[in-house]
């Protein structure tokens, strides 16, 4: 971290309580369910800042924009000809098996072929400064909104923190996102499609189309007419949705093509979708890029759709699918992290270094028996980041969730959402698992 | 402008009529708290206004039922959360900073149940059930939007002052401000008045003679404003 930096932590730690209270008054939780019951949380918010130097960020934004071409190319491929999989680059097994490939979404091309519009992939910094790709996620990622009203009210509680350093403004995010939804306009309104109040992400998704001038809606008041989508309003009409930004998963969609019982959804979404009369962010079926062991294969689309060397690197990542590979994880099983391909969220992700020599045999015999259920990771070393816990700071583990928005062109959000745990000894950073958030500062020079 | 959808309309009128009945509770027990000075039992005419037995032991423990037992459905602090709640889901229409303000009212709320002195506490909460008003007019450019809200703000407030017995002059003030909310709403829409109700209402509140004679008939209109028109036998 650049010295000049730290002098201006003093403001911002100083003025930690007020920058609290701020996101207090504008609302800024998160939903969770424990045992079953909802409860709305204010997300802990640390006052120090993550601080990424111009060029460090120059690199980091080449690496994405490389890697998300990529992975929209893929999902284009996956859905009509599959010419990876027909010139052996990954194996069937991985694309078919996959939860996330939906057969229902072959042959369908979106508007403009963006698959993955709005990208959130997760990095770890090693603490010898070089950037690691932890996880794509291409479906429904979240957590811009934070750091965008985080920054908005410490830019109100700490102004000489910007006033004398050279950040980049992240306060265009929600500009960016509706280019993005107007790229993906097939005639009509933007608009947000929420599960409802009681989503864990309900801040987001309002705050998300207040700020882009969409409407926010819900299932029950949509319809499929026409092959068009509409919203049923209030005097009797209907206005016609051009974009739909929808924050439910692909299976909930529309129980007409997905899960039947589906209670969110709307019938035949997925008719007009296929007409090319609604943009859906992000394309359904998605997953098939963003699930874990195809995390394993993305340097190889790189290289395969783009000619280009990989920029960003995976973590070191074995695959017990390969004879080579599940040798090697089952030997070495007490130091990899060991994650289950179907689990999100931070959940069925494992340390061996945790585990006692019962529960290692128990792994690895599931491993033995369903290889392809899991991948497996050495650990990252990563960089700590400070904190302030009761006036002290401590370190934690922080990872970065990088926004990448693919719209005309694919462009990289200069900031990003920070998470970091409030365990000393865990490396989980989900806010569902008592995870707090700090500002990102992309220096401008 | 035509992305109202049913569910939001809805909210949108109850997000005024809870805002609306916070302040007129909180202005109420205000007097109430202020003629507890001189009087043992302020609250009683208060509770005859609405049919409300009397179970408090004295005018603190009903002062704390009313302001902060979110239990009590007439109390200051269920229905500031009632009113937040429809809020919440309207962040696009109303801003994320006129929302800010009813997350305000709940805190200032919840901060004054510890206090010492609970008339000087309440003061801010005041100002910024004020603030959010003036927030929503700042915020909100649709005046479709904007007047779903304000017939449920009227319509409550003229509710409520009938109930405790207002004299007419700012009685009709108010059914004056409701009128003119209510002619603004397009033919096809959930708060298109019922001719015959509001025929009633206007009779009753047009003289201070039959408003004094007759407020249970201006309540019963109130109350069916939005019947449509066949369901009146």
């Amino acid at each position: 971290m650049p010295e000049f930096i730290n002098t201006q932590f003093t403001q911002a730690v100083g003025n930690a309580v007020e920058i609290n209270e701020l996101l207090r008054r504008y609302g800024v939780k998160f939903g969770i369910y424990k045992n079953g019951v909802f409860k709305e949380q204010f997300f802990p918010f640390d006052p120090i800042p993550r601080v990424i130097a111009a060029e460090d960020f120059r690199s980091i934004e080449k690496g994405l924009v490389q890697r998300v071409n990529a992975l929209n190319e893929f999902l284009f491929d996956i859905y009509h000809e599959k010419k990876i999989v027909s010139d052996g680059i990954i194996p069937e097994d991985f694309i078919y098996i996959s939860k996330g490939y939906l057969a229902q979404c072959e042959g369908i091309t979106p508007k403009n072929r963006i698959y993955s519009h709005i990208s959130g992939i997760d990095l770890v910094q090693a603490k010898n400064g070089e950037w690691f790709i932890l996880e794509d996620n291409l479906r429904i990622p979240s957590g811009a909104s934070y750091p965008l009203i985080a920054r908005a009210l410490t830019r109100i509680a700490s102004p000489a923190a910007f006033l004398e350093n050279k950040i980049r403004d992240n306060r265009n995010y929600a500009d960016m996102l509706k280019e993005i939804m107007e790229y993906s306009n097939c005639g009509g309104i933007r608009a947000i499609l929420t599960p409802g109040r009681y989503n864990a992400a309900y801040f987001e998704h309002s705050y998300l189309a207040e700020h882009t001038g969409s409407a926010l809606v819900q299932n029950d008041e949509l319809f499929v007419e026409d092959n068009m989508l509409y919203q049923r309003t209030y005097s009797g009409g209907k206005t016609r949705i051009g974009v739909l930004y929808r924050r439910i998963s692909d299976e909930y969609l529309d129980p007409l093509t997905f899960l039947p019982g589906s209670l969110i959804g709307i019938p035949n979404l997925m008719e007009a979708y296929r007409s090319g009369n609604v943009g859906i962010i992000n394309a359904p079926g998605n997953g098939v890029a963003d699930d874990k062991g195809i995390y394993y294969f993305v340097p190889k689309m790189i290289r395969y759709y783009l000619g280009e060397e990989p920029i960003l690197h995976n973590a070191p990542t074995y695959l017990p699918f390969y004879d080579d590979d599940r040798k090697y994880v089952t030997d070495n099983l007490h130091k990899l992290v060991i994650k289950d391909v179907s689990e999100a969220g931070g959940y069925g992700v494992v340390f061996g270094n945790e585990l006692s020599s019962e529960k290692l045999d128990e792994l690895k015999q599931t491993i033995l028996a369903e290889p392809r259920r899991f991948i497996a990771q050495e650990v990252i070393d990563f960089l700590d980041l400070p904190i302030l816990d009761n006036g002290e700071t401590v370190m934690r583990k922080a990872d970065l969730r990088a926004f990448v928005l693919s719209g005309e062109t694919t462009k990289v959000w200069a900031s990003g959402l920070t998470r970091f745990s409030r365990n000393p000894d865990s490396f989980v950073v989900n806010s569902s698992q008592g995870g707090g958030f700090k500002d990102t500062w992309v220096l401008s020079q | 402008m035509g992305t109202i959808s049913v569910e939001h309309s809805d909210r949108l009128y109850w997000l005024g009529r809870y805002t609306e009945r916070t302040f007129t509770t909180l202005k109420a027990l205000q007097k109430i708290i202020d003629g507890m000075i001189d009087q043992k039992l302020a609250y009683t005419d208060y509770l005859a206004y609405f049919d409300l037995p009397d179970v408090y032991s004295d005018n603190m423990d009903f002062v704390r039922s009313f302001l902060y037992d979110k239990k009590n459905m007439n109390s200051v602090a269920h229905n500031i959360r009632r009113s937040y709640d429809n809020g919440i889901v309207l962040r696009e229409e109303i801003s994320t900073d006129s929302l800010s303000f009813l997350q305000m009212a709940k805190d200032t709320l919840d901060k004054a149940g510890a206090s010492e002195n609970v008339m000087l506490s309440l003061l801010p909460l005041e100002d910024i059930l004020y603030a959010f008003w003036g927030s929503v007019n700042e915020h909100i450019y649709d005046d479709e939007i904007r007047n779903i809200i304000y017939i449920g703000k009227t319509l409550e407030r003229l509710d409520l002052y009938i109930r405790m017995g207002y004299p007419f002059g700012i009685v009709e003030k108010e059914s004056i401000r409701l009128m003119k909310n209510l002619h603004r709403v397009p033919k096809i829409s959930p708060y298109r008045y019922n001719t015959q109700y509001l025929s009633d209402l206007v009779e009753v509140l047009g003289t201070e003679e039959d408003y004094k004679k007759h407020p249970g008939k201006a309540l019963e209109s109130l109350n069916h404003l939005f019947e449509r028109e066949e369901k009146r036998a």
